[in-house]
């Protein structure tokens, strides 16, 4: 047993079986017990394969070949890409380290009907007493702050809670390693000294805990240890401070805190403002409010849960929206998580409909309009580009209902320009779900930007880019602006908002605040 | 009282087994009215009868063909075509089996409309039924809710980029076609994510499981369940021996 090392790993490379060149090369590692290290990297550069491997989700030898090692515990495997290999138990690996992926809700098994039974799921599986499991979900629950979300269905939480729950079923069982895949991605202010908080208290009670990142985050300064990850191998490490010291490190890729990307396109000068305020809104909410059902969940499962507890009566989201939208105008909507913006923006194509007020169209109320037409003028990119994403290939996903209303040539062309807009020519034939987060974020865009709406509606749009996606997105919103079009985007990146939004609300308790 | 989702399994199993072997027009349209007031009284009516038509009419309907046109040993002719031929008899013949589907049927969807799935996923592995077998079936009873809630983020993202869904049935089920590879295929991709997350929590381990859930089960219904098991037999066996006889 080495006390000094938690995990870790000499990868010599790693190959996947159906690729020829390996996607990870010469990177060396190891975690120290108590200690933060954060491997920064851009979309693609190998990090959540990495994580994976270490967290033994990715055995060696079943879906790609190791040549190197792996230390855990004291004990090293040598891998050398044949038969022989030492095969890893993920269920024994998995008590030792704890993996939150980057899409947290994949990480739960789906059949426990509450918070504290997906918690104690890794505890029945290991077969451990049911005081000991209610103790061990306490404890978790209180080091998470889910006490109050233990009765819940998991399919009711919002993106925070489940990322939370999340690493309480990693850590439940107290492994030594926790590895973690883009936490703060679309965390709030609030939601990142959360977690900040939480991985002060794991590291204290010595934990060595990993974070594979693409942006550098605040809470991220505070690390022992920086490794930077290119192109699938180590480029350059050390402590925060030295990597600050020389910026030439760290690839443009990894997004930095600080003044967000520059304008690409010119200013828009007040002439131009001028004449927007003359000209008629695009869009229009007049006092729009809305309110969800007692029971938030679908099917049998999800009311079972939430039946008597909840009742039916009117979770108020929204009341009285007051919103004008001009043409080539941007306005960002931001709000802590859980506020409402995602409701408030599904109200603008109709996917939504108010439970009072009204939301008008070029002047017409979209009430009795299906949402399949009210989608010719307003374009909305989804907050996770997994609701959004549904077909086998990305040209025929950016190409969906196009033919229909342009005709295949022009449909062929927009396909073809809104795929090299956002930099993904290559991957045309390419499944979506093979894309990294950032190219699959980029690629719900397209699929938006192809139609040239005249609203686009944008649900959290910096989520999952790196510094290149952050580039091409704002060129996007920049140039259809230009165009004509008026922008919405609803956003916790309140520095991005400030810096391409020419107007800046807040969303709080139901009702848009003006800054 | 909640009774436990085994009891509740083995009431409604055995029913539809007895119904099915007793063929007898009184027990049959007892147990639909008792199915059919459990499901009221149960509030589950308004997703049941949906449900129960789907299932039911089509299999009514080609009772009511096979048997009330060509029963051979129908006497009573009230009309005919050619060879076919509706009589007395085979109507009445086709109407009882019909009577003992529906009361088999509705008894099975009582069940699982108002079973409590979380508490039959935790009382599996309690009865002996380890690891994969009981999330096999603890999926098969959750798919149908993830299914749907899934569909539904398809259909508004296909909504999303102009697909005109108009109301009415005919017009969902035009645009399901649209659906249903995204669908397939979107299930099967998560279902492989989820494999190693899985993995990771312990779930292939084959070591004994505990349960976080407590379901309570009284040693009268373990005595109630042994007796309902005893009867299906007992009603079955006898039925043979009628035929046999």
């Amino acid at each position: 047993m080495h006390p000094s090392t938690a995990l870790s790993a000499g990868i010599r490379s790693f190959t996947f079986h159906e690729e020829d060149s390996p996607v990870l090369r010469d990177v060396d590692l190891s975690f120290a017990p108590g200690t933060l290290t954060v491997i920064l990297g851009g979309s693609g550069s190998g990090k959540s394969t990495l994580g994976r491997l270490l967290a033994g989700w990715l055995s060696p030898g079943t879906r790609g070949s190791l040549h190197g090692h792996l230390e855990l515990a004291g004990t090293r495997l040598h891998f050398n890409g044949s038969a022989d290999d030492p095969r890893i138990n993920p269920a024994q690996w998995g008590v030792q380290v704890g993996f939150v992926p980057q899409d947290a809700s994949s990480a739960l098994s789906t059949v426990r009907a509450t918070v504290a039974e997906e918690l104690a799921f890794g505890l029945e599986n290991a077969g451990v007493d049911r005081a000991a499991m209610k103790a061990a979900v306490k404890r978790t629950a209180d080091l998470l702050g889910l006490n109050r979300l233990l009765d819940r269905h998991p399919g009711t939480l919002s993106g925070g809670q489940l990322r939370r729950l999340a690493i309480g079923c990693a850590v439940i069982a107290e492994p030594a390693v926790l590895v973690l895949d883009e936490p703060l991605a679309s965390l709030d202010a609030a939601g990142t000294d959360e977690l900040a908080f939480l991985l002060r208290r794991l590291l204290a009670g010595g934990t060595a805990v990993v974070v594979l990142s693409q942006a550098i985050d605040g809470a991220l300064l505070e690390a022992d240890w920086w490794i930077v990850l290119d192109g699938g191998t180590v480029t350059a490490s050390g402590t925060p401070e030295d990597l600050h010291a020389a910026p030439e490190c760290l690839p443009a890729a990894i997004r930095r805190p600080g003044p967000e990307p520059k304008s690409r396109m010119p200013a828009r000068g007040s002439a131009t403002w001028g004449a927007q305020a003359a000209a008629e809104p695009i869009l229009e909410l007049r006092g729009v409010a809305f309110g969800y059902h007692g029971n938030p969940g679908r099917g049998r499962k999800a009311k079972a849960a939430t039946r008597g507890a909840s009742g039916h009566e009117l979770n108020t989201v929204l009341l009285g929206i007051d919103l004008v939208l001009l043409p080539g105008e941007i306005v960002a909507v931001t709000g802590a998580n859980g506020a409402g913006k995602s409701t408030l923006l599904r109200h603008l194509n109709g996917l939504l409909r108010p439970t009072s007020g009204s939301v008008l169209l070029n002047g017409k109320d979209i009430a009795r309009v299906p949402v399949g037409e009210v989608a010719a003028s307003v374009g909305l990119l989804f907050q996770n580009p997994r609701d959004q994403l549904f077909e086998r290939t990305a040209a025929r996903e950016v190409r969906f209902g196009l033919d229909r209303r342009f005709g295949a040539d022009e449909a062929a062309d927009r396909t073809a320009a809104a795929l090299a807009a956002v930099g993904l020519a290559e991957a045309a034939h390419g499944h979506p779900a093979e894309l990294p987060a950032s190219g699959q974020r980029l690629l719900a865009l397209a699929t938006v930007l192809a139609r040239r709406p005249a609203v686009l509606a944008l649900d959290e749009p910096t989520v999952a880019l790196d510094g290149n996606g952050l580039a091409v997105l704002d060129t996007a919103v920049r140039s259809a602006a230009a165009a004509g079009a008026a922008v919405v985007l609803v956003t916790h990146d309140v520095p991005y908002a400030r810096s391409v939004a020419d107007r800046l609300l807040a969303l709080d308790g139901g009702r848009l605040l003006g800054n | 009282m909640r009774l436990h989702p085994l009891t509740s399994l083995a009431v409604a199993g055995s029913t539809a087994v007895i119904t099915t072997a007793a063929a007898s027009w009184p027990l049959s349209l007892a147990v639909i009215a008792a199915a059919v007031g459990l499901s009221a009284l149960g509030g589950t009516l308004r997703p049941l009868l949906p449900a129960a038509a789907a299932v039911l009419v089509p299999l009514c309907l080609s009772l009511l063909v096979l048997h009330g046109l060509f029963f051979p040993e129908g006497v009573s002719v009230l009309a005919q075509w050619g060879p076919a031929r509706v009589t007395t008899e085979g109507l009445s013949f086709a109407l009882q089996r019909a009577a003992q589907l529906s009361a088999a049927v509705l008894a099975l969807l009582v069940f699982s409309f108002s079973v409590n799935v979380p508490d039959l996923v935790a009382a599996l592995p309690a009865k002996g039924i380890q690891g994969r077998v009981a999330f096999v079936l603890a999926s098969t009873l959750t798919l149908m809710p993830a299914a749907a809630s899934r569909l539904q983020r398809i259909r508004q993202a296909q909504e999303a980029r102009g697909l005109v869904i108009r109301r009415g049935l005919l017009h969902r089920m035009a645009a399901f076609r649209l659906q249903a590879v995204p669908l397939v295929s979107a299930l099967v991709e998560e279902a492989g994510t989820r494999g190693s997350a899985l993995d990771a929590r312990g779930f292939g381990s084959t070591g004994p499981r505990t349960s976080y859930r407590e379901v309570p089960d009284r040693p009268l219904e373990r005595l109630l369940r042994t007796f309902l098991l005893l009867a299906a037999v007992v009603a079955v066996a006898a039925r043979l021996w009628q035929a046999g006889g």
